[in-house]
C-alpha cells in the first residue's frame, strides 16, 4: 500500500467516525433508553476527561477511556485531530478556495494553549467553564439545540405539506412509523439561543476563510492538548534521505506543519497525521520515523510567561465568577436537573456536553445563559414552560458523563425535589376568573397528588351559585417536575409556576 | 468523480417521488371489498342486548366474553375493516397495576377478535400527556401485548392532527383531530374506569382526548366538549376496562391504595350507555357526571340503564 492508499484509508476512517458521532447522536434523542456507549465521543476526549478530574478531584471511571485518546498522541501525534474528531473532519470539508493564499500570523497558534491553561487552570479551581470551547461539546451542543430541531421541523414541513395527497399518506406513514419516535421526536423540541448558538458555530466554521481547519490549528483547547503531548509522540513522518527539498510537502501541508528552514521538519505539535506530504511527495521520500526525544519548543507555543498571565488571568476570573450576586441568592429559575442538589459540585462536574438537553424527551433541558451566573454558561437548567421533568424519566442521570448529575434509580429519581410549585391565584382560570380548570392536579404525577382542590361556591355569569374548584400546592408533596406549569392552559406566563425551592 | 449535478439530481428526486407515488397508489388499489367510511355504531337486532357487563378473573376471558354476549366482534367489525383500537395510555409512569392506563389483555384480546373476524388491519395508538408514546406503549404493558396479538402500535405522527369541523358541535366548532382516527372504519374506544376530578371519572368520552391535539387547553367547558368530541368521533364500539379501577388520584395515579379490583368488562355500541355503566361503579349515576349528561342532551346515547336490554355475564 502507497500513501496514497493510506490517505484513502484516512478519510474513510474520518467518514466512519463522524457517522457514529452522528448515529450515537440520534441513538440517544428524546428518549429514556439510553445507549451505554451513546457518550463514547466525549468519553475519549482528554480534555474533558482531564478537567472533569482536576475539577471534581476524582478519578471519574468513564472519562478514562480518554487515555487511548493520549496514548494514541504519545504514539503518532494528533492522529484524533486528522482521524477521529467529528468537528474536525466537517472543518476539513469546509474549504474556501482562496484561504491557502492569505497568511495568518504563526502567533494565533498560542491562542489555543492559552485556552487550554484557563481550561486546566479554572478546572483546579473547580469550575468547568471554559469547556464550552471543547470540540466536541461545541459540536453536540449545536447539533442538540439548533441542528437537530430545526432538521426535525424540516421533516415535520415537508410531511404537513405531502399529507394532504391522498396516495403519499401509504408512504408517509410507513417512513413515519420508522423514523418518529426511535430517531425523530414526537414534538418539536425548541431550545432557547439556539440561533446564538447555531451563529457561533457557523462562526467556527468561517474562520475556515482564513486558512483551512482555522479552529483545529489556532483556536483548539483539545488539539492543544493533544498537540503537547504530540511533541513526545514517539513516531512521527519524517522525509528521508531522498529528499531534495523540492518543498512540494510544505505547499501541501493544509496545517502547515512543515518547517521549511529545518529540512522540512514535520512539526508534531500541529501535525494531524493527515498523510497528505508523505502522499503528496514527488520522491516518495516521506516515511514514519521513531523518534526519542521530544519536539522542539516553536516561537509560537506558549512562553512561560504566557502560561503565568493565563493562570492569573483566569484565576481572577474565577474569583469574580464565584463571588458574584447569584452566589448568595441563585436565580429563582436555576432549576437544575434531577439529583443535582450541590451547585458547586454541579458545576465541577457538568462538562457542558449537553447530552442531557439532546435526551431530555420534552425538552425541558436548557442551556443556561444567566441563570447560574456567567459561570454555569451553556449548562443545563430545568425551563418548566417549555417541558417538565417526566415522572418515568431518568436519562439525564444515565447519559451523564462525570455524574454531575447523579445516575439514580426511577424510585431514587421520583424522590428528589426539583424546585416547589406556586398558583398565581390572579392568573389561574378558577381563582381569578371563576372558570373550572384543573389541569395541574389532573397532570400532577405523584401519587397523593401535590396539588389539591379546594371548593368554593360562586355565582356564575347567570347569577346561580356555581361550585368550583381551586387548585392549591401541598409544599411537602411537590416535587418540582413542573408538569404544571407546562401544561397549565393560560396563555403567556403559566398560572402556575415552578421556582427553586 | 461522480458528483451529483443539479440536473441529476432533479431527475433522481422526480424518480423517488414518482416510484413513491406509484407504491402510494397501488396500496390504495389493492383492496377488494373492504368497507368504506365509518361504521356507524351498529344497534342490537335480534334479540342482541344493548349492553353486555361480563364479570371474572381473566381480562381477557371477560373481554371476550363481553362481545360475545353483544352477538360477537362480526357485529362491529366487518370482513377487510380498517380498525383503530384507542386504549388510555396516558402516561408512563406506571405499570398496568397501577391502573392508570388500560388493561394491555383487554386490548390483545379485542385485536385478536379483530383480526379473527377479518379485519385488514389493526392499530392501536394514543397520545399520552406524560412521557413520550415509545416509552408509555412499552410502560404500560400495551406495546408488547399488542404486537403480540398481530396488531400495530402506531405513533400519532405530529401532521396527522388535522383541523376538523364538528357539524353538531355545541361549544367547538372545530378542533385538530387525528385524522387516521376519522378515516377508519372502526373505532373502538378502550377506556380504563379512573377517578378524575374535574370529570369525576374518566371512561369512554374523555378517553377521546387522546386523539385531539392540544389537550390542556380542551378542558375548558370539559363536559360539553367532551360530548361535542364523541358526536364527531362515534366509536363503533365501547368496551370499558373496569378490570382495574383507579378510585383516587386519578388520572395519574401511583398507589396501589387508590386500586380497585372489579373485574368487569363493560361493552356496548353507545359510548354513553357504556360510561353510566361505569359510573355505577363509583357509586355516581351518568346524570352526576357532567360529560356524560352533555352527551344525553345531544342525544348521543342513553344513560337509562333501566330500559335496555343488558346481558349480565359470569365468566369465571
Amino acid at each position: 500500500m502507497t500513501w496514497k492508499h493510506w490517505r484513502r484509508v484516512r478519510r474513510a476512517v474520518q467518514v466512519a467516525a463522524l457517522a457514529l458521532y452522528l448515529t450515537l447522536l440520534l441513538a440517544a434523542l428524546h428518549t429514556r433508553a439510553v445507549f451505554p456507549l451513546a457518550d463514547l465521543f466525549f468519553r475519549l476526549d482528554p480534555l474533558a476527561g482531564l478537567a472533569s478530574m482536576l475539577a471534581a478531584r476524582a478519578w471519574i471511571p468513564r472519562m478514562g477511556l480518554a487515555l487511548i485518546t493520549v496514548a494514541l498522541a504519545l504514539l503518532v501525534g494528533r492522529v484524533w485531530c486528522g482521524w477521529l474528531c467529528p468537528l474536525g473532519t466537517i472543518l476539513e470539508w469546509v474549504r474556501f478556495p482562496r484561504a491557502a493564499a492569505r497568511s495568518v500570523d504563526p502567533r494565533w497558534r498560542t491562542v489555543k494553549y492559552v485556552l487550554l491553561v484557563a481550561t486546566v487552570a479554572a478546572a483546579l479551581l473547580g469550575s468547568l467553564t471554559f469547556l464550552v470551547f471543547d470540540p466536541i461539546t461545541i459540536l453536540t451542543r449545536t447539533m442538540t439545540t439548533a441542528v437537530l430541531p430545526a432538521l426535525n421541523y424540516a421533516i415535520t414541513a415537508v410531511e404537513r405539506a405531502l399529507y394532504p395527497v391522498e396516495f403519499l399518506r401509504a408512504p408517509l406513514y410507513a417512513v413515519e412509523t420508522v423514523l418518529r419516535g426511535p430517531v425523530i421526536p414526537v414534538d418539536q423540541p425548541v431550545f432557547r439561543q439556539n440561533v446564538l448558538l447555531g451563529v457561533v458555530f457557523v462562526g467556527v466554521l468561517a474562520l475556515n476563510v482564513f486558512a483551512d481547519r482555522f479552529w483545529c490549528r489556532y483556536l483548539c483547547p483539545l488539539g492543544a492538548l493533544l498537540g503537547l503531548l504530540s511533541k513526545l509522540s514517539l513516531i512521527r513522518p519524517k522525509p528521508d534521505a531522498t529528499c531534495n527539498r523540492c518543498g512540494v510537502c510544505a505547499g501541501i501541508c493544509r496545517l502547515e506543519a512543515i518547517e521549511p528552514r529545518r529540512e522540512y521538519e514535520v512539526i508534531a505539535s500541529e501535525c494531524t497525521v493527515c498523510l497528505d506530504c508523505m502522499a503528496g511527495c514527488p520522491q516518495s521520500g516521506y516515511g514514519f520515523a521513531l523518534h526519542r526525544k521530544p519536539a522542539e519548543w516553536e516561537p509560537y507555543d506558549p512562553s512561560r510567561r504566557q502560561v503565568l498571565a493565563s493562570l492569573g488571568a483566569t484565576a481572577a476570573g474565577v474569583l469574580l465568577l464565584r463571588t458574584g450576586a447569584h452566589r448568595k441568592a441563585p436565580h429563582p429559575t436555576l432549576i437544575r436537573p434531577p439529583g443535582v442538589n450541590d451547585e458547586d459540585n454541579f458545576l465541577s462536574r457538568c462538562i457542558r456536553c449537553s447530552q442531557c438537553m439532546k435526551v431530555c424527551p420534552t425538552s425541558a433541558l436548557q442551556p443556561a445563559l444567566t441563570e447560574a451566573g456567567l459561570e454555569g454558561l451553556w449548562s443545563p437548567v430545568l425551563v418548566p414552560r417549555l417541558g417538565y421533568c417526566d415522572y418515568g424519566c431518568k436519562a439525564c442521570g444515565d447519559i451523564c458523563p462525570t455524574d454531575a448529575i447523579p445516575t439514580l434509580t426511577l424510585a431514587e429519581k421520583r424522590q428528589e425535589v426539583l424546585g416547589l410549585a406556586r398558583v398565581d391565584r390572579d392568573r389561574c382560570l378558577p381563582w381569578a376568573y371563576d372558570t373550572p380548570c384543573i389541569v395541574c392536579e389532573e397532570m400532577c404525577p405523584v401519587p397523593e397528588k401535590a396539588i389539591w382542590l379546594e371548593e368554593a361556591v360562586v355565582t356564575d355569569g347567570d347569577g346561580q351559585p356555581m361550585l368550583i374548584q381551586r387548585p392549591y400546592v401541598v409544599r411537602e408533596l411537590c416535587i418540582g417536575c413542573g408538569i404544571c406549569e407546562t401544561k397549565c392552559p393560560m396563555e403567556g406566563e403559566a398560572a402556575i409556576r415552578v421556582l427553586r425551592a | 468523480m461522480s458528483r451529483l449535478d443539479r440536473r441529476q439530481f432533479l431527475r433522481l428526486a422526480a424518480a423517488a417521488g414518482g416510484s413513491a407515488a406509484f407504491f402510494g397508489l397501488a396500496g390504495c388499489s389493492s383492496g377488494d371489498a373492504a368497507p368504506s367510511g365509518r361504521i356507524e355504531a351498529p344497534p342490537p337486532k335480534d334479540g342482541q342486548p344493548y349492553l353486555a357487563v361480563a364479570r371474572g378473573s381473566d381480562p381477557a376471558g371477560i373481554t371476550r366474553a363481553a362481545i360475545d354476549a353483544l352477538g360477537g366482534m362480526r357485529r362491529f367489525v366487518p370482513k377487510g375493516s380498517d380498525v383503530i383500537v384507542k386504549p388510555n395510555i396516558c402516561q408512563d409512569y406506571h405499570p398496568p397495576e397501577y391502573a392508570a392506563t388500560t388493561n394491555p389483555d383487554v386490548v390483545a384480546e379485542l385485536v385478536r377478535m379483530c383480526l379473527d373476524v377479518g379485519a385488514r388491519r389493526v392499530r392501536v395508538m394514543d397520545t399520552p400527556f406524560g412521557g413520550t408514546p415509545e416509552s408509555a406503549y412499552q410502560v404500560s404493558g400495551i406495546g408488547a401485548a399488542v404486537e403480540a396479538a398481530g396488531g400495530q402500535m402506531e405513533q400519532m405522527i405530529p401532521v396527522g392532527f388535522i383541523e376538523t369541523e364538528i357539524p353538531d358541535g355545541l361549544d367547538l366548532s372545530s378542533w385538530e383531530v387525528y385524522g387516521a382516527i376519522m378515516e377508519a372504519n372502526v373505532v373502538i374506544n378502550v377506556p380504563i374506569a379512573k377517578h378524575h376530578s374535574l370529570a369525576r371519572i374518566t371512561l369512554g368520552g374523555k378517553n377521546l382526548l387522546g386523539v385531539i391535539a392540544r389537550p390542556p387547553l380542551f378542558h375548558v367547558n370539559l363536559g360539553q366538549r367532551v360530548a361535542d368530541l364523541l358526536s364527531l368521533v362515534r366509536p363503533t364500539l365501547n368496551v370499558v376496562d373496569a378490570y382495574r379501577i383507579l378510585t383516587a388520584h386519578g388520572p395519574t395515579g401511583g398507589s396501589l391504595n387508590d386500586v380497585v379490583l372489579a373485574e368487569t368488562i363493560i361493552a356496548s355500541h353507545d359510548t354513553v350507555a357504556a360510561d353510566a355503566y361505569g359510573a355505577t361503579l363509583f357509586g355516581l349515576t351518568g346524570a352526576e357526571v357532567p360529560f356524560i349528561q352533555a352527551a344525553v342532551d345531544m342525544g348521543l346515547g342513553t344513560l337509562d340503564l333501566g330500559s335496555v336490554q343488558i346481558a349480565e355475564v359470569d365468566a369465571a
